[in-house]
């Protein structure tokens, strides 16, 4: 078995699990319950796990070559997610004035850039603009 | 159904310098992005979208089409320049002017590019105006047992024609029909897997999910790709010779029967949901090539090869609205966000579109004709400048992408739970692309969720819950058999041995 086979399959095996623990778990927990109706709350989700699961066994059994991305990109990938999670933490405590900048200035070292001239107007007139046109232009509230 | 006093209403309302200025920015900004390689239209729509709350109806989905056309011009610049398209239907466009760039005639390439670009989407534009209409008619017939068995069919289409498994299509879908399950439900209004998050009730934000899915895991899956590794500027070559910076009218007119051809092809794939313009530009490439006294020219700098390509895949723009407009069931990626800006500005996309909003409807027509006009002024004006554009730094245009989703975002959902769902939705969008599961299937049958628990609930109140009476709906009858054929056909094609690259948000 090759590595694009296991890549299809496993996210197969996610998907049978996954409808599993909606349909006897997930739905029945979260999904409140009401009569009276032709289309019970439950009745689309609980269908949709039915499908997640079938789809998900299939794809196990009927897996396509597809490629995934090397692993060094997907944690890269990870990398900048994490940043800019980080960044809007936070952002929700001091505002997107004063997290904006420090958000702007890591994604742009981290992609590479070190001139600068672009890191003066990433950091400095990037988020001056968006304030200008958000604020003054719009006159809506930054987060 | 609509009458000529509300078609010249329509018209009169789209021809505005207000909306004129609108279109031109949104032209101005479609081509700008286009050219930039990594952003594209798509994302750019995704962006602008929420920057569009405080217009009218009007002006902002007519700024919308402007930057759909705009990029699909825009995106043959990097594509001509540096064989790297800014959008993936443009790939076919640098078969043939890549080698013209190298030759050095990059303007004579991309003007070629441009010519074409206009001429099929303004066919394409004819044939929306000309059918739509009478279309709506038709769909107007139908009511929620059809209309959930066309929506069946229209599932079973996308999933088996998007991406390279009918069953990761078939997931995608499920998916995304789960996401919209999220808050009330439509005929109890009980809350439905809110998980304590009470901002969910009615559901999970539009914008969110389009931005997140769409823009940031692009953005994302993007920055990945460069690793701290920036790119050079380019150089372009120029021969100096006047006649190589410019098509000659003659160079035009022996492309007619190509870019007509290019035209129809696009047209009619734009019009059938799931084929992108990527299909089109080669389908229409190939036909070009094989039907070419010259075929051993191809891929070696024949203008016919890149008026073919972009004739096609700018026809698919235009045709892509005649399912959105008439059925309410988007074709691609970019009318699923043309359906958000409907939706968000409080208009329901369908038949009774045309007899409900029949002037704004035919304001966007005109709208649309404008784009093009000035499609073919602003990039006549702006190729040496988007040129430019190519070499402009990734950091800062990723910066400024990212900054400008979260401000858009907080604006449209009010506070920092719409960010935090975005970026949820943009770790969800990463995942899904990288492993070859469609996000243009999740956020079309996210959009079409809610009609779908709908017309479920309505068709069984109809048929007393008793599904033998499907009978009595013969055309729901029949979209059921189709949805059952096709996935059937789906099921039964040889899975490609190596379908290449991850699916990109165009697909």
């Amino acid at each position: 078995m090759n590595m694009k086979t296991t890549a299809d399959r496993a996210t197969g095996g996610f998907f049978l699990l996954f409808g599993v623990l909606l349909y006897f778990v997930i739905i029945p927990k979260y999904v409140e319950v009401a009569d009276g109706a032709w289309l019970m709350p439950s009745t689309v989700p609980n269908a949709i796990a039915v499908v997640l699961s079938i789809c998900g066994a299939l794809l196990m059994l009927k897996p396509t070559a597809h490629r995934v991305q090397n692993t060094r990109e997907m944690m890269f990938a990870g990398l900048y997610f994490t940043l800019l999670a980080a960044g809007l933490l936070l952002m929700s405590y001091v505002g997107f004035v004063y997290a904006a900048p420090v958000l702007a200035l890591a994604v742009m070292l981290l992609i590479g850039e070190r001139r600068p001239f672009w890191l003066l107007l990433g950091v400095v007139g990037l988020p001056a603009g968006i304030w200008w046109l958000v604020a003054y232009v719009l006159e809506r509230a930054l987060p | 159904m609509v009458d000529l006093a509300t078609i010249l209403a329509g018209f009169a309302d789209a021809f505005t310098l207000w909306n004129l200025l609108f279109v031109l920015f949104g032209v101005v900004v479609g081509q700008f992005v286009g050219a930039v390689p990594g952003i594209g239209p798509v994302m750019a729509m995704a962006i602008a979208i929420p920057f569009t709350f405080g217009l009218d109806p009007l002006p902002a989905i007519a700024f919308l089409v402007g930057v759909n056309k705009g990029g699909l011009v825009g995106g043959a610049v990097p594509a001509v320049l540096m064989n790297t398209p800014g959008t993936p239907d443009a790939a076919a466009t640098a078969m043939d002017g890549y080698p013209l760039a190298r030759d050095g005639k990059p303007l004579k390439a991309t003007k070629m590019a441009l010519f074409s670009s206009v001429t099929g989407d303004t066919f394409s534009d004819l044939v929306l105006i000309t059918v739509s209409a009478p279309l709506a008619v038709l769909a107007l017939r139908m009511g929620p047992v059809e209309v959930f068995a066309l929506m069946i069919f229209a599932f079973a289409v996308l999933s088996g024609l998007i991406g390279n498994s009918l069953i990761k299509g078939v997931i995608a879908a499920a998916l995304g029909l789960l996401c919209a399950m999220i808050g009330s439900d439509p005929e109890n209004y009980t809350p439905r897997l809110l998980f304590g998050y009470w901002e969910l009730f009615d559901g999970l934000p539009l914008a969110s999910v389009a931005i997140g899915m769409l823009a940031i895991s692009e953005i994302l899956r993007r920055l990945s790709q460069i690793q701290g590794e920036m790119k050079g500027a380019i150089e372009v070559r120029d021969t100096g010779d006047p006649n190589d910076r410019r098509v000659t009218w003659a160079e035009y007119w022996a492309c007619r029967f190509t870019m007509l051809r290019g035209a129809v092809i696009g047209t009619i794939l734009g019009a059938l949901p799931g084929i992108g313009s990527t299909a089109a530009a080669f389908m229409s490439y190939a036909t070009a090539k094989s039907t070419s006294k010259e075929p051993e020219t191809f891929g070696k700098g024949n203008l016919h090869g890149i008026a073919a390509a972009e004739s096609a895949n700018s026809a698919v723009v235009g045709s892509n609205l005649i399912p959105l407009l008439t059925l309410g069931i988007p074709g691609s990626v970019g009318a699923a966000l043309i359906i958000s800006a409907f939706m968000i500005h409080g208009i329901q996309p369908g038949p009774l579109l045309f007899q409900d909003q029949g002037r704004l409807i035919y304001g966007l027509f005109g709208a649309m004709i404008m784009a093009n006009i000035l499609n073919l002024w602003v990039g006549q004006a702006g190729l040496r400048f988007w040129v430019k554009v190519v070499s402009a730094p990734e950091s800062i245009i990723f910066a400024s992408a990212l900054l400008l989703c979260i401000v858009g975002v907080s604006m449209a959902t009010g506070g920092i739970f719409g960010v935090a769902v975005m970026l949820i939705f943009a770790g969800l969008g990463y995942l899904m692309t990288s492993y070859g599961y469609s996000v243009v299937i999740f956020i079309i049958s996210f959009f079409l969720g809610p009609r779908f628990e709908v017309s479920l609930s309505q068709s069984l109140a109809l048929m007393n819950g008793d599904w033998t009476q499907i009978v009595n709906y013969p055309i729901a009858l029949i979209l059921f058999v189709l949805a059952a054929v096709t996935t059937a056909w789906f099921l039964s094609r040889r899975t490609p041995e190596d379908p290449g690259a991850s699916v990109s948000i165009e697909d």
